[in-house]
């Protein structure tokens, strides 16, 4: 949560993030240009410029299965939730180790013509109607602008100048990123391969990024939030029993909306469970020094009318709440963002 | 949310109960990565031994030089690398053929200078610039007559006979297929490689059924490996394969 846009908000656990993530990409480059050439037992040397290619292109791919993961292990556990919290800084990483791969192509496969290494990358090849042979790198020029795509909006200025909605939206490119890589290696490499222990690595690699997901919607099909019951216009949320200070409980809306209904100081409160930020959720935060915590990045508000604490700016849209008996309920008319809502006292 | 789960805040301190985790995850994340690197990189096939032979030191050759279908040089008088009677294709550097209008120079008996790209027995000269590279005298020479071998089917791959000699290490296959095309639009002469020795030959140079280069629509088939119908005729020691389109099929 900013007040005014500065490049990145460094604290130290981004440091930590990054640190990690660094050493294991330059571990990862250097293990793959310095070392494995004398490993190999080969007869032939292959050029330099064709291995950094194959270094950083895969470099890259295994980057880019790392930030999808990240997503659907947090799902399953929120003990993973550390790792999304900085995942943009990764995503920026392998945007440019992407980058350099294609440097290195450019300049070696496609260079030396007499004609400019951008007009050869597109006329070289020409085979789109056949499978072996299809001219793969048009696969690695979308995933590649894919990132850059997601790279340049990934501050919060343009989240907020494009709303998280469509800034999400835009982020789902992530997902034909990757698919786009998958093709552009298996039609690419993956068919001139003798020695297969990559092509396994590969597509290891591209199931467990399928599975986490499937893992995951399993798992929000399971223990996702239910459709709320109507009664008398008003939205039955839970038992008061079931309410625990600090803590909220989420019900969803007819129109798919969420809300998340606090206790706080033994009083209820209600504000929708879409952050201000980028829809993290909400009613699986906590409250910290009075104010609802985002699981995802920690933007904070105050429950009681949905706004973050000055100087921040961030609002969120507040409910009505009532409580009937033992069970609370909430109308599912929103108030427009940061209207103030009187909580509602829990008898002892 | 439970309870008493641990609740990660990015600017706030880690708790205490997540420590373990989260150094158990990074020390998975950095082996994932060092096993990927030690994986990827040991596995890559063998290119082969081949390459430029800047080791040998410059070429002068003499000899008659055919322009068809791709120039190649019949050695007159050669180097302590190539001898006289060998047959050499030529190339000129980059990704482009010989520039010097061949046509007119063919049959004559030119100086080649350059340096061997080679793989095997296949062997290419890529020669300097210009007259330095190609320099036509004014001894009189006869070409050699080619001397048909009849009409062969052949399994095997079209590549461009550079990078398969070496100028780029892998220099064949589907994933190398751009660069290969690249090749063969600057005139550098293509190569088939044949699963089966012809004539104890597995390179033979490739050219079109009329005596010329590689028909374009041939190029959708470089890389693959194919099965072509077609004559086959003997050029000085090199064998050169004629192809007409219609008589090439890709084998699944
Ligand atoms: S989504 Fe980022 S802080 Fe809530």
């Amino acid at each position: 949560m900013s007040v005014k846009y500065i490049p990145v908000q460094w604290n130290p656990n981004k440091w930590k993030y990054n640190t990690i993530m660094l050493v294991s990409v330059f571990a990862y480059l250097w293990i793959f240009i310095e070392l494995t050439p004398g490993i190999m037992a080969n007869e032939g040397r292959i050029n330099g410029q064709i291995h950094n290619a194959r270094a950083f292109g895969s470099c890259a791919f295994f980057m880019l299965t790392v930030i999808l993961c990240i997503g659907p292990l947090a799902r399953l556990d929120n003990r993973f939730l550390p790792l999304l919290y900085n995942r943009r800084h990764f995503g920026v990483m392998t945007a440019f180790v992407a980058l350099t791969h294609a440097g290195y192509i450019l300049n070696w496969y496609f260079a030396f013509s007499s004609s400019s290494k951008y007009e050869t990358l597109l006329f070289a090849n020409t085979s789109f109607s056949q499978v072996a042979g299809f001219p793969f790198e048009i696969f690695g020029i979308f995933a590649l602008l894919c990132l850059f795509a997601l790279a340049t909006t990934s501050h919060d200025f343009w989240l907020k100048f494009l709303t998280p909605r469509v800034w999400k939206r835009i982020h789902y490119l992530i997902y034909a990123a990757y698919i786009s890589v998958v093709a552009h290696v298996s039609f690419g490499v993956l068919q001139d391969q003798q020695n297969h222990i990559f092509t396994i690595t590969f597509m290891i690699s591209a199931l467990i990024v399928a599975v986490l997901h499937l893992m995951a919607a399993l798992h929000e099909r399971r223990h996702g939030d239910q459709m709320a019951n109507l009664s008398d216009g008003w939205v039955e949320v839970c038992d008061i029993s079931e309410m625990k200070e600090g803590f909220a409980n989420i019900a969803m809306l007819a129109n798919g909306e969420r809300v998340a209904v606090y206790l706080q100081e033994g009083k209820l409160s209600a504000i929708s469970n879409a952050c201000a930020h980028q829809n993290g959720p909400l009613g699986e935060g906590k409250v910290i020094r009075c104010l609802v915590t985002c699981p995802w990045h920690g933007f904070q508000y105050n429950v009681t009318d949905g706004r973050s604490p000055a100087p921040f700016t961030e609002k969120v849209p507040t409910y009505n709440i009532r409580l009937e008996g033992d069970v609370v309920k909430v109308d599912p008319q929103a108030n427009p963002p940061g209207t103030y809502v009187e909580p509602v006292p829990v008898k002892a | 949310m439970k309870e008493n789960a641990p609740f990660f805040v990015g600017y706030l301190k880690i708790p205490a109960k997540l420590h373990g985790f989260l150094i158990k995850v990074s020390v998975i994340i950095f082996a994932s990565f060092v096993a990927g690197a030690f994986l990827a990189g040991a596995s890559q096939d063998d290119p082969g031994k081949a390459g430029f032979r800047f080791d040998f030191g410059r070429q002068k050759l003499k000899g008659v030089l055919e322009a068809n279908p791709y120039p190649l040089l019949h050695v007159i008088s050669g180097s302590d690398r190539i001898d006289a009677g060998q047959t050499i294709m030529l190339t000129a550097q980059g990704k482009s053929g010989i520039m010097t209008d061949t046509n007119a120079l063919n049959g004559r008996v030119v100086e080649a200078t350059g340096v061997i790209v080679r793989r095997g027995d296949l062997d290419m000269l890529q020669v300097l610039p210009g007259q330095r590279g190609i320099k036509p005298t004014n001894e009189a020479s006869i070409l050699p007559a080619s001397e048909p071998l009849g009409r062969w089917r052949l399994q095997g791959e079209i590549c461009d006979g550079k990078c398969l000699a070496g100028a780029m290490q892998p220099g064949r296959g589907l994933a190398h297929k751009a660069c290969a095309n690249l090749c063969l639009l600057g005139d550098i002469p293509p190569v088939f490689v044949s699963s089966k020795p012809v004539e104890g030959e597995e390179f033979l140079m490739v050219g079109g059924a009329d005596g010329g280069m590689l028909p374009r629509e041939l190029y959708h088939f470089v890389g693959q490996f194919v099965e072509i119908e077609a004559n086959v005729e003997r050029r000085g020691d090199l064998l050169v394969v004629l192809v007409e389109a219609e008589n090439v099929k890709v084998i699944k």
